[in-house]
């Protein structure tokens, strides 16, 4: 008989971690030269794309799938990989936001709710999940209840704001729409927690190495519903911000939510593992995915083409990140 | 050996519970699900839900997860409507093998560089969807010859073609993961992956094997029931992985991987399918068989989970009280 050498349980996906330097600001740049790259090209073969509009096209597109994206990234950071409920969660809000709004609250006290509802149904997932129940199981069947309860409740049906629109909807300031503004100031906000607060570094602490995390006294628990409730304020923004501006919301609303989030995190390089990456990554995956979006109704290309060129673009990043991470291990 | 197998008959008994359970209450409460009726409407969940849930059971007991099964399904059932000149077995043929294909690449990639099977099948999930709305046009694709598809509409009894083709391909890969080297590696590589490495277990052929399989598995389920239905839309089946995976849990495939049979996914797959026939019998919504779908997933999960740590915490409390009756260990 071999001696099979008791491996530790530590998490063996990730694999040693890499000296920090290059590594830590390779990634980044990386993401941010793609972004470059994909404009110049956009540019070259896009004759309206650099014109005022179409960049506030474009910013307005990404905003609600970055604000998600940047929200979901402190759970992706701390270990607890993904949400595949995010897009029921966003859209209870939106529902919820409009159904309060059309029958005569004030907006505030509307946007009140679904905050308060929104972090208590992402508590209870964080909860959960921080308890060792797989993350991805937890919020694909939590997200298959709200999707229930929501339609039933809804009947299916389209839920209107009616004679009281949100007269902040569809504002801009200083030439900038409201929501482009949201996903910049909480881009920055998470951004800054996660690297400039205790909190936030133990989040990320916890996800790159468990069980050092937990012998220096940090909560598992605590860190991972933390994390649940920074995303759940980022889906009440989204879902808020998209009931105000189209004064109508129905169970279809943010249909591709889910997908066109994760796909931002992961083309901005934030390891599912835990540990690698970080919310400005995130934010600059979903303005990358919007611009590709964008380059591609102006040339006109179908749902089809776009999703597949969207899809490629995951597997490709997903992959040569994978790739650099290995190189630098060897070295 | 007596030990092992009271605790596969443990595994096998709380779903059964389950099933016998959900059986009663449907039963009693729908008129339309009695006797042979019930039976059949449950063995017609075999051929989409319950091949999509064996192919992701296979990449659950492989301690991965498959999230691309439902854009694959679609896929295939585009690709079986498209090339139904062939005939009927032909077309399932290409797709079967066109969802092996794709499933083997992926495994391959996931061996070779070590990622993380979520991430990858994220991006599949997103890609493959794409692919199914450039092969499909961005419409739906409808037979044109509707005879090609009669045999599968066919009934034996309590059973069609097309549940007798789901219950052979059970039957088959329950056979291959239980007595075969290939599948006992998938089982292997769930249960301990570190320790089946230092044994001698390939890196790569195992993670080939289940995600070619968990690839055929859902293009054959697309396949299927595309072909039956006639026409196929590249929106479709973007659900099953909600409900694949909560057979497979239901039946009583550890999430933990390296255990559940075939037998499990049965079981689960039946329940799932009982749920469902009964909703759908009393006029119920979609929305609502999600609704019980997430809630019933949700449970087994727990359930499982604590039932895990209650064996762990007495496996420590007995480990701990061999330490003590140990002397130390002797530095060699």
């Amino acid at each position: 008989m071999t001696e099979v050498p008791a491996t530790p349980a530590a998490p063996s996906a990730g694999g040693a971690r890499a000296p920090a330097g290059r590594s830590e600001w390779l990634p980044t740049a990386l993401v941010f030269a793609v972004l470059v790259a994909g404009v110049v090209v956009a540019v070259a073969v896009t004759p309206n794309f650099l014109t005022v509009d179409n960049i506030r096209a474009i910013l307005r597109n990404a905003s609600i799938v970055g604000i998600v994206a940047v929200a979901m990234t402190p759970i992706t950071l701390s270990g607890n990989f993904i949400s595949l409920g995010t897009q029921q969660s966003a859209m209870a809000g939106c529902v919820v936001f409009v159904a309060l709004v059309g029958s005569g609250w004030a907006p505030v006290f509307a946007i009140a709710v679904v905050l308060a509802a929104l972090i208590a149904v992402g508590v209870a997932q964080g909860v959960v999940v921080a308890a060792g129940l797989n993350p991805v199981i937890t919020t694909l069947a939590a997200g298959a209840i709200i999707f229930g309860v929501v339609a039933d409740a809804t009947n299916g049906g389209i839920v209107r704001v009616g004679a009281h629109p949100v007269s902040w909807g569809n504002s801009t300031i200083a030439g900038v729409p409201l929501e482009v503004l949201i996903f910049a100031l909480f881009t920055v906000a998470v951004g800054l927690f996660m690297t400039r607060s205790v909190a936030g570094r133990r989040m990320t602490l916890a996800g790159s190495n468990k069980e050092t995390a937990e012998v220096s006294g940090i909560s598992f628990r605590a860190v991972t519903v933390g994390a649940f409730v920074i995303f759940s304020i980022g889906l009440a923004i989204a879902g808020v911000l998209t009931g105000a501006g189209f004064g109508q919301a129905t169970i279809q609303s943010l249909g591709t939510l889910t997908i066109d989030a994760l796909a931002a995190i992961l083309v901005g390089g934030t390891a599912i593992v835990g540990g690698y990456g970080s919310p400005w990554r995130s934010a600059g995956g979903a303005v990358l995915i919007a611009v590709i979006a964008n380059v591609m109704v102006l040339n006109d290309f179908s749902t089809g083409g776009r999703l597949a060129v969207q899809g490629a673009v995951v597997v490709v990043v997903v992959i040569l990140l994978e790739i650099l991470r290995r190189r630098g291990e060897v070295r | 050996m007596a030990a092992l197998i009271a605790d596969r008959a443990r595994s096998y008994l709380l779903p059964v519970l389950v099933l016998v359970a959900t059986w009663v209450i449907i039963a009693s409460t729908t008129d339309t699900f009695r006797g042979e009726a019930s039976v059949f409407s449950v063995l017609e969940g075999f051929p989409l839900l319950g091949l999509v849930a064996l192919g992701l059971a296979i990449t659950i007991i492989a301690g991965e997860l498959d999230l691309s099964v439902g854009s694959m399904a679609a896929l295939a059932g585009v690709v079986a409507v498209k090339t139904s000149s062939v005939g009927l077995v032909g077309a399932l043929v290409i797709a079967t093998a066109m969802g092996a294909a794709i499933g083997a690449l992926q495994g391959g990639i996931i061996a070779r560089l070590g990622i993380n099977s979520l991430v990858l099948t994220v991006g599949t999930l997103i890609l493959l969807r794409g692919v199914t709305y450039l092969a499909s046009d961005n419409r739906p694709s409808q037979l044109t010859d509707f005879t090609v598809s009669d045999p599968l509409l066919e009934r034996y009894g309590i059973f069609s073609a097309s549940s007798i083709t789901a219950l052979v391909v059970f039957g088959v890969l329950g056979l291959f993961l239980a007595y075969t080297r290939y599948g006992r590696e998938i089982y292997a590589i769930g249960g301990a992956r570190d320790e089946a490495r230092a044994a001698g277990v390939p890196r790569l052929r195992p993670m080939v094997v289940t995600f070619a399989l968990s690839g055929a598995c859902a293009a054959l389920a697309g396949g299927l029931a595309s072909l039956k239905g006639g026409s196929a839309a590249p929106q479709n089946y973007a659900d099953l992985l909600l409900a694949g995976a909560a057979a497979a849990l239901l039946g009583g495939i550890s999430l933990y991987g390296g255990r559940g049979t075939v037998l499990n996914v049965a079981l689960g797959v039946a329940v799932l399918s009982a749920v469902s026939a009964g909703l759908a019998a009393r006029g119920s919504d979609a929305s609502v068989t999600q609704l019980v779908t997430g809630a019933l997933l949700i449970s087994v999960v727990a359930i499982e989970f604590t039932a895990t740590r209650l064996g762990r915490r007495a496996k420590l409390r007995r480990e701990a009280a061999e330490r003590e009756a140990l002397p130390p260990p002797v530095p060699t």
